[in-house]
């Protein structure tokens, strides 16, 4: 055989190299993640990668004979990537959403109906008697289950206690209320409240107003509209007018509020129990006082929370739904609760003894019954994303931009009505 | 097999052989998605798998979103365009003088070019955070007042941080092709009598024109496809301030799901791109010149 090789064998060489990936190819799709012996796959939010959960995933491992693979993300790439395994037919076992995704991959076809593991084990799990109610509407679809709830939130006020009694300054209950103590809070490089630039914290104002975001009978949208338009520039005063807040600047990032408040740059923000735990542990110090939601011409708070679903396409959807029983057990989410301070869908976690005796739990769990999910009917059209997108870019301009809130929501009302037709 | 009988086809086909991985490459990482996306702008639904013709081009030409969109990408473009060949010819300019340090100085300029656009996003959005941002500050403690410019000027800002990322790329570029210019050229115009302003204008500047072509056209195609700057510094906003095309067809595409619209408003988007080059290229080569 001769020592170097010969044009033509380069030649070979190059081709059969070429010929490598083509063949490749032709060989066949790869084996889905679901289906991957061994493996189960799970999409879950990088900020809930708690303790509580790791031991569930060991038990369920060693139950099973699998090794749960758990891929975190952020929301906007965990959607991004579950949407790119819908189009190529790779799906994880178990996918967490944030609230709203449940529906539109049912409607869609993409996510499971779990009614018939509901109608085998719902009893004995407490599944749905045991969960708030709104936690189960927010994850049915024609009368079907296709989601279980893993935590339920609701958004109230927290403030620094030692910034309100130095200054005098009572505990806020209502609308008018807030913005006194705004005032008076507000001086010496600290803002009496700091306002998300998250379109999602509109909300609380609205259901307080009592604002219906879309009427699927009417086709209306924000109805009353003079009540909506009031409560959205209540919010753009409390920034342009009074100057009792910074101007929120926009990005991908909710945790603004948090920060300034954990900086002792804000004394008041309305928000939810996921501030609660980097709160407690960046700024140990604080005093921090949570007060239920603010009164105004209703009663009530906005619910959000996240769920767990199964795609259509999963592989093992008996092991899946193993998953979701365990996770959702009341002493998982006494554990969760513990460790994080989250609040939980079970009606019997709100009776804890622990969560009645915590000052902050006790108020988080007390508001959960006013709690309004104010996506659902939109949800039920298939246009969430295109509302969502459409209500982002109108709050900004209003809270952010100061743009007219009369002029700016009456025409964002006008292009929903007209898309969720 | 195939034996081509001249020489001249033997060397075509040797050639065509060790190109062959490039091009199978090419077609399975480039050309086979654009087909498949240029398929998926004819149909709609969330899966897109009806037909829809060539009703989201039509859509998309009366969008009133789509053409902000492009609007607000085409305004980046013209500063991020105007500012690599401004600021990338300054400092090149100002790095070919026998400096001291100036190696140093051009590995400090070139290092954020290598940065990805994701940390250079969350470095600027902490710099320039009005109210627990770096920047203001320094200004507060220099007794300046704070800027609030990701509120106040979203788009030039988004647009500076971008150059502040490429310039040091662009000067390079421009310092190769000064460093190309043959010094007699120079000392020729000087005897002439020819002032410094007058040697930029009549010889600098009509030999850098290839340099400039070049850097133009990967300044507007880079601009026009920007995504990261508003995906990581703005989300869009504020309101649909800093909505760039990619930006709002990722949005359509991953948000509300629309993929056969977000594919039409993509293969438009492919045009104008194709478009402005090919007008560049030829412009630019009218504009050429040799002594």
């Amino acid at each position: 055989m001769p020592s170097h090789p010969s044009r033509r064998d380069l030649f070979r060489l190059a081709g059969a190299a070429a010929a490598v990936p083509v063949l490749a190819s032709c060989a066949g799709a790869p084996t889905t993640q679901s289906a991957a012996p061994g493996t189960f796959t799970v999409y879950w939010n990088a900020g809930h990668d708690y303790q509580a959960y790791r031991k569930v995933i060991a038990e369920f491992e060693q139950a099973n004979k699998v090794k749960v693979n758990l891929q975190k993300y952020q929301w906007p790439d965990l959607r991004t990537r579950l949407l790119a395994d819908f189009a190529s037919g790779t799906v994880p076992d178990l996918v967490e959403e944030p609230g709203g995704w449940v529906q539109e991959f049912a409607i869609s076809g993409n996510a499971r109906s779990l009614q018939d593991y509901v109608d085998r084990d719902g009893e004995a799990m407490g599944f749905p008697s045991d969960w708030q109610p709104v936690t189960v509407e927010r994850n049915s679809y024609q009368g079907k289950v296709y989601g279980v709830q893993l935590h339920l939130t609701c958004n109230t006020l927290l403030y620094n206690q030692a910034m309100l009694r130095d200054a005098g300054v009572a505990v806020p209950t209502t609308w008018e209320e807030f913005l006194d103590a705004a005032k008076k809070l507000t001086g010496d490089g600290v803002h009496g409240v700091a306002l998300n630039q998250d379109y999602t914290y509109l909300w609380p104002w609205m259901v307080q107003a009592g604002v219906t975001p879309y009427d699927p009978e009417t086709g209306k949208v924000m109805t009353p509209i003079a009540d909506a338009v009031a409560a959205l520039q209540f919010q753009a005063d409390l920034v342009h007018k009074h100057k009792v807040a910074p101007v929120p600047v926009s990005g991908t990032d909710y945790s603004g509020p948090q920060k300034l408040f954990s900086a002792g740059r804000a004394a008041m923000i309305l928000t939810g129990p996921w501030d609660l735990e980097p709160i407690r542990k960046t700024s140990p110090d604080i005093d921090l006082g949570v007060a239920p939601p603010l009164k105004h011409k209703v009663a009530a708070t906005q619910a959000a929370g996240v769920s767990m679903f199964v795609p259509a396409k999963a592989a093992r959807p008996d092991l899946s739904w193993d998953f979701i029983k365990r996770v959702t057990a009341l002493d998982v989410e006494r554990a969760a609760t513990k460790e994080t301070g989250m609040l939980m869908p079970r009606v019997s976690w709100a009776e804890l003894p622990e969560v009645r005796s915590d000052a902050a739990l006790k108020v988080f769990a007390d508001a959960l019954p006013d709690a309004r999910d104010s996506s659902q009917q939109v949800r039920l059209t298939g246009k969430l994303g295109k509302w969502e997108e459409a209500l982002k870019v109108m709050y900004q301009q209003v809270l952010i931009q100061n743009q007219p809130a009369d002029e700016t929501l009456r025409r964002f009302a006008a292009s929903a009505e007209s898309f969720l037709k | 097999m195939f034996r081509p009988r001249t020489l001249q086809g033997r060397y075509a086909r040797t050639a065509y052989l060790f190109l062959l991985p490039a091009i199978l490459f090419f077609a399975a990482f480039f050309y086979l998605p654009i087909g498949n996306v240029v398929a998926t702008g004819f149909r709609t639904g969330p899966m897109a798998d009806q037909w829809a013709g060539l009703d989201n081009y039509g859509q998309a030409l009366s969008d009133p979103a789509v053409r902000h969109s492009f609007l607000v990408t085409a305004g980046f473009a013209v500063m991020v365009v105007a500012g690599s060949i401004v600021i990338g010819l300054a400092l090149a300019m100002a790095i070919d003088q026998p400096l001291r340090g100036r190696v140093l100085f051009r590995v400090l300029l070139l290092v954020p070019y290598l940065t990805s656009v994701a940390i250079v996003g969350l470095l600027w959005r902490n710099i320039l955070d009005p109210e627990l941002g770096v920047l203001n500050r320094v200004l507060g403690a220099m007794g300046l007042p704070g800027q609030t410019w990701l509120n106040t000027a979203p788009l030039l800002t988004i647009a500076a941080v971008t150059l502040w990322q490429s310039v040091g790329y662009t000067m390079v570029l421009f310092l190769a092709g000064l460093q190309g210019i043959p010094e007699t050229y120079h000392e020729a115009a000087k005897i002439d009598g020819a002032d410094a302003w007058r040697r930029f204008w009549r010889i600098t500047l009509p030999l850098l024109a290839p340099t400039t072509l070049f850097v133009s056209v990967m300044a507007v195609i880079s601009g026009l496809q920007a995504f990261g700057q508003a995906y990581i510094i703005t989300g869009g906003g504020p309101g649909d301030a800093t909505d760039l095309s990619v930006f709002h067809i990722f949005n359509v595409a991953f948000r509300t799901r629309d993929f056969g619209y977000s594919s039409a408003q993509s293969v438009l988007l492919l045009i104008v791109i194709v478009a402005f080059t090919l007008v560049q290229l030829r412009a630019g080569r009218r504009g050429e010149v040799t002594y």
